[in-house]
């Protein structure tokens, strides 16, 4: 039995209107690759900034090989011997390469930066890394793949004993993801503990050792060997499969009627290509893929935010230009969820009403452009009642309900709007699993009353459990189209096959959408 | 080890680099304007004494938009400026001609009162979480209520002949406070480019987030900025001491603007992490300019703020749209999009407005 | 950094369904920023009437006094219509001495009546408004950059101007109805025996306008709604179907207009047409509006806070003046008055937060 170097214990952690971590456990050995699996939402990231002193915990204990500690900032997790690649960009972008990873304990003589000094140590992460980059160069002008790996270069060279590893993988390609493996492999052989956060189980199988399950900021599976477990017993920890394997009602929708959205060989200037797909009445579209496959880009640019370059857009089969959302609301109908609930759904600072009728001013404006609060309430409460959104009143502000609520809000605003598309964009990112089988229940009944919904989600049981076909995407491609059957384990598995051939095979998308 | 070689690809590409900055466009612009100037005074305005002149009232811009510039670079504003460097200038006044303090001990209280103010509004700014705008909004207020009461209506003409005999002087027709300036803006581009310090200033500045997570305590840099900002204004308010012939109310009250235009028209972003000495120097010069233009062609003087007002707007749409179209260029090359710059989200999400002193 | 929150260690779990707040965070009515800013302005005003009679004099003080209230509060206005979009408008005062000197050149130069010159002022501030935010909304440069070098450039071409059209600097033309306009309170106004109090200035109609305008746009109609979500998050706004392009050119014409407004009080309440105009507009523009409640950051604003905002500073500002303290050492009453008044505000807002953690 190898040392133990951080181990903690009930730990807990609140934000406003929700309880991040709530009792989770975790023990790291010298020499292992440990796992830290969870859906999103989950606690990861918050977990992996309480080992790093970024958020303090409100409760528990840290102990490093024995003894207590407490991690107030980075800078005491970092001497303790604990580094981290978060899964924020956490580069200055004005500094050079070599700058930006010797950031933490830059070479100096007499309070001045010793710009030589920083290139040694600098070259030899990069190296490890099997990067040839050119140190001098300044971080802003590399590409994102770069700026990630020089992220993982800047955590090697803190030569921690505990190295967290947040989503490292997310902006690789195969061959840099294999590079990164092999340093990690190096890293254990010298007794390092690695943590690998990922939402690529392959890769998890690959590599790792121990494992710790996150379920909902509590932690149901804590530090066990890997090798007892199969990849479907993990993917049920996480998940919780009782709680999905609920009853609907059947739903039929008309595979013959004209899509109420269709895009035919659409391209894009962030790089989409010959994207196709339909959406007809009543049905739910899954649009699976990986973080960073495009998919919310895809939606923007339809919606007019980026440019469409090729290809034509189809709503109800006439061919449309959308030139802002304004126009995609108002004229098509077509309301979009964002998955940025913080930064593009809700107005923290607004109150509930406003909030929801923001999409409906339009149409309950009277002469003068007024539009009387009463109404305003009206159409407010009947979404609050009918949603089920747990709040003091109208008027509370949207930024002190708990995130489930703030997503329901949001959904509500184009509820109201009674839009005749909806797209909804990981609706159940950071719910809890409750609110979650409310949001698919939701869903689902919209589509039963014939709403068509595109659903893009990264979360593979979410997309089994709603949606009628599937559409994989990735490298802002579609990859295939695989009709759903709702039995988990293969579905999961013709997917995730079409992920990983990368061969185009586009075919069967574009004969499904003419 | 890095090679000659290496040096010489490494030299080419900073060239490179310098070639398409702002800073090289702005010394084309400097070098022509004052060729043309010169042309069109048919040589008189390249003559010592006109240099002179000219280098002479250069002092002070400079050295507030370097105050400006420092306060940007950790994406805060200074609006007590102008209002601390007529405090700065009137209470040395007052303590060379009234009090009888001997010159070298004014000029040091003066300086050190000055950066003092800037190291109070920097702890506040920090303690209270208020913007920084409203806050120097409130220095500045207060700062012009003390600067009058110091100097009530009068102007304050009988302080130390020696400070004005070096305020005046020019060895090679090279005034000794435009050299002050220039030394401080060495000093200033050396501490931001090879200190630790400054160099944690521009962490902060260019992503706080990340400089929190690496160590960098970003309040305490928004207090260094502070700081600094008021040592250089208080550097700013001797040189416009020693050069003016009198200090009186009026003394920094038009320094306001001239200080946020320097460092825009130099380059430098309000959102921080960049900074641009050269620049913002250079950018002086141009409006000095400007003004030297209007004086020869004997102009209303109105006609320089009119037309620095147009060089800044076409500075920061100029800069806009060329950033536009090079985005545009490289979204076709690059297929991966730019990951935006996702700052401080999540762990500021946790406390309202808790990295955003700004 | 961060205020380190503790809550006990056996609370209870944060079901989603649980952790719904069981209180209104809404603060008990004697909090009120607005209500608290009445009551200040009162308490002083009563405390400067019973130090220095004088201060009641209805017309030697209370007019004059009501009559800079009536123009800054306009002020106040413009810069909060700006700020309600979360921008700001650093060109106030300058945009105020355009709207001036469009209305002396036309009482000057085309001798047009009081009406009509007040129409050529607002329409000059409004397009000067207009334009600012067109380039705010085209290429998406902040809002500081451009009203600043607006404000640089109105300030030269407001003094080419009139040093262009008039000898010694300003239109002294004055139409017939402007010097009553300076000079008539409501106690020139009688229905049949009643009349109106002499210490409350006719200029002030146009404050009671400006401020029934606004607080009609930001509580009843969906321009107002619109203005403030795309203030409060402008990325959601858009999203939401908001035009917002559209919204930030409206809000800068609005503050234009209101500028020009002030600019036209200002003049009628000095007399003559001059570049001088709103040199001082800055400071009580945002002095106003965020005593008064606006966010600086936008989403949120306070009609009738400008307003007492205004007043509050007004009051100060001449009580202390009656009280021989010094007229520009007042300011640094004001600015210590501003800082109190935020950190005051801020202490609010982190205990309400921190209460927001606990109950959660």
């Amino acid at each position: 039995m190898s040392e133990v170097l951080l181990e903690c214990r009930e730990i807990v952690k609140v934000f406003p209107g929700v309880r991040a971590l709530d009792g989770v456990g975790l023990r790291l050995t010298a020499g292992s690759v440990h796992a830290l699996l969870g859906e999103n939402g989950a606690g990861k990231s918050t977990l992996i900034k309480v080992l790093t002193g970024v958020h303090p915990p409100d409760a528990g204990h840290l102990t490093w090989r024995g003894e207590q500690v407490h991690l107030r900032t980075p800078l005491e997790a970092t001497r303790t011997g604990i580094g981290v690649v978060h899964q924020e960009r956490n580069l200055i972008p004005g500094f050079s390469v070599a700058e930006n990873i010797t950031l933490q304990n830059p070479p100096s003589r007499h309070g001045l930066v010793d710009r030589q000094a920083m290139n040694a140590p600098a070259l030899r992460c990069l190296e490890e890394l099997g990067l040839d980059l050119d140190p001098h160069r300044l971080v802003r002008e590399l590409s994102v793949a770069q700026q990630q790996l020089v992220e993982i270069a800047k955590a090697l060279h803190t030569q921690s004993e505990v190295l967290l590893l947040d989503e490292p993988t997310a902006s690789l390609s195969p061959q840099e993801a294999e590079n990164l493996f092999q340093v990690v492999r190096r890293l254990t052989a010298r007794n390092t503990c690695v943590v690998f956060v990922s939402h690529k189980l392959e890769e998890v199988f690959a590599i790792s050792d121990t494992v710790t399950v996150l379920r909902d900021g509590r932690s149901v599976l804590e530090s066990a060997p890997l090798a007892d477990h199969t990849h479907d017993d993990i993917v049920n920890l996480m998940v919780g499969r009782a709680h999905t394997a609920a009853k609907m009602l059947p739903r039929t929708p008309e595979p013959t009627s004209v899509p109420v959205l269709a895009l035919d060989g659409i391209c894009t200037a962030r790089g989409h290509q010959d994207v196709s797909l339909a959406v007809r009445p009543g049905e739910i579209v899954g649009l699976y893929g990986l973080v960073g496959a495009g998919r919310s880009e895809l939606v923007k640019a339809v919606l007019g935010l980026d440019r469409v370059t090729g290809g034509e857009i189809r709503v109800d089969g006439t061919p449309a230009r959308i030139a802002s959302p304004r126009q995609a609301l108002h004229e098509f109908g077509i309301g979009y969820l964002t998955e940025n609930r913080k930064e593009e759904g809700v107005f923290l600072e607004q109150p509930i009403h406003r909030n929801i009728t923001v999409t409906v001013w339009k149409k309950l404006a009277r002469a003068l452009g007024v539009v009387s609060s009463a109404e305003e309430r009206s159409v407010a409460q009947n979404l609050v009642e009918r949603l089920g959104i747990r709040a003091s009143g109208l008027d509370q502000n949207a930024g002190e309900l708990s995130g489930g609520n703030q997503q329901k809000v949001s959904l509500a605003k184009w509820l109201a709007a009674d839009t005749r598309l909806l797209i909804v964009d990981e609706p159940t990112v950071g719910v809890d699993v409750r609110t979650k089988h409310v949001f698919h229940e939701l869903l689902w009944e919209l589509a039963r009353t014939g709403l068509p919904i595109l659903l893009i989600s990264s979360d593979l049981t979410e997309v089994i459990t709603l949606a009628d076909r599937v559409l994989v995407m990735a490298d802002h491609r579609i990859r295939g189209e695989v009709g759903n059957d709702h039995h988990y384990e293969r579905m999961s598995g013709r997917i995730i096959r079409l992920i990983h051939d990368r061969a185009p095979s586009a075919v069967s998308a574009q004969q499904d959408a003419k | 080890m890095i090679t000659t070689n290496d040096r010489g690809g490494r030299a080419g590409a900073v060239l490179r680099r310098f070639s398409r900055s702002t800073a090289m466009t702005l010394l084309c612009v400097t070098v022509a304007g004052y060729l043309a100037l010169g042309a069109a005074s048919s040589g008189e305005f390249l003559q010592g004494p006109s240099v002179r002149t000219f280098l002479q009232y250069l002092a002070t811009p400079i050295l507030i938009g370097l105050a400006q510039t420092t306060a940007l670079c950790v994406g805060q504003l200074n609006l007590a400026v102008g209002a601390l460097g007529g405090f700065t200038a009137c209470l040395m006044g007052i303590l060379m001609a009234d009090a009888g303090v001997p010159a070298p001990i004014a000029v040091a209280a003066g300086v050190v009162v000055a950066a003092l103010v800037g190291l109070v509004t920097g702890v506040f700014i920090v303690a209270t979480r208020i913007n920084g705008f409203i806050v120097t909004l409130g220095t500045m207020t207060i700062l012009l209520g003390a600067q009058y009461r110091l100097a009530g209506t009068r102007t304050i003409d009988d302080y130390s002949p020696t400070l004005r005999d070096l305020g005046r002087a020019a060895p090679l027709n090279l005034p000794l406070v435009f050299l002050t300036a220039l030394v401080a803006a060495a000093l200033l581009a050396a501490f931001m480019y090879g200190a630790i310090a400054g160099r944690r200033l521009l962490a902060a500045g260019g992503n706080p987030l990340a400089a929190r997570l690496s160590g960098i305590s970003t309040d305490r840099q928004i207090v260094l900025a502070h700081t600094l900002s008021g040592l250089l204004v208080g550097v700013a308010a001797v040189t416009a001491t020693a050069s003016l012939p009198g200090v009186n109310t009026s003394v920094g009250g038009d320094w306001l603007l001239p200080s946020f235009a320097a460092p825009i028209i130099g380059g430098v972003s309000l959102n921080g992490g960049s900074v641009a000495v050269f620049g913002t120097v250079l950018a002086a010069f141009v409006m000095r300019l400007i003004d030297a233009a209007r004086a020869q062609f004997s102009l209303d003087p109105s006609w320089v703020n009119f037309l620095i007002g147009l060089v800044v707007l076409g500075t920061v749409v100029g800069g806009r749209i060329r950033q536009t179209h090079l985005e545009k260029k490289g979204t076709t090359h690059e297929r991966t999009p730019p990951a935006p710059a996702s700052r401080g989200q999540t762990a500021d999400a946790a406390l309202p407005n808790a990295g955003g002193a700004r | 950094m961060r205020t380190p929150v503790r809550t006990p260690r056996n609370a209870s779990r944060a079901d989603d369904e649980v952790a719904a707040p069981k209180s209104t965070q809404r603060l008990p009515i004697w909090v009120n920023q607005r209500l608290g800013l009445l009551v200040l302005t009162v308490a002083l005003a009563t405390l400067f009437g019973i130090l220095r009679p004088a201060f009641l004099d209805q017309r030697l003080v209370l007019f004059p006094l009501l009559r800079d209230i009536s123009t800054l509060t306009v002020v106040a206005l413009a810069q909060m219509v700006a700020l309600s979009v979360g921008h700001m408008n650093l060109a106030v005062g300058r945009m105020a001495s355009f709207g001036a000197l469009c209305a002396g050149f036309g009482y000057d130069r085309l001798g047009l009546p009081l009406q009509l010159g007040l129409l050529l002022c607002l329409f000059a501030g409004a397009v000067i408004g207009a334009l600012t935010g067109w380039i705010i909304a085209r290429t998406g440069v902040g809002s500081f950059v451009v009203t600043l070098a607006m404000d640089f450039a109105l300030l030269g071409l407001v003094s080419l101007l009139y040093s262009a059209l008039t000898e010694n600097a300003a239109f002294t033309t004055r139409p017939s109805g402007l010097m009553d306009l300076r000079s008539t309170s409501l106690a020139d106004i009688c229905i049949g025996r009643v009349c109106g109090s002499p210490a409350v200035p006719q200029l002030a109609q146009f404050t009671v306008l400006a401020l029934a305008g606004l607080g009609f746009l930001y509580t009843c109609t969906r321009m107002g709604r619109e203005l403030l979500l795309t203030g409060a998050n402008p990325a959601a706004a858009e999203l939401s179907g908001i035009p917002t392009g559209r919204r930030i050119l409206l809000a800068h014409t609005l503050s234009g207009l209101l500028a020009a407004l002030a600019g036209f009080m200002a003049a009628v309440g000095t007399g003559t047409f001059r570049a001088s105009i709103g040199n001082d507009f800055m400071l009580p523009s945002f002095l106003g509006a965020v005593l008064g409640g606006t966010l600086l950051t936008g989403g949120i604003v306070s009609v009738l806070g400008a307003l007492l905002g205004t007043s509050l500073v007004g009051v100060i500002r001449k009580g202390l003046d009656l009280l021989g303290v010094g007229m520009e050492s007042l300011n640094i009453y004001l600015g210590c008055v501003l800082l109190l008044a935020l950190s005051a505000d801020r202490v609010r807002t982190v205990v309400s937060y921190r209460k927001v953690v606990r109950s959660a």
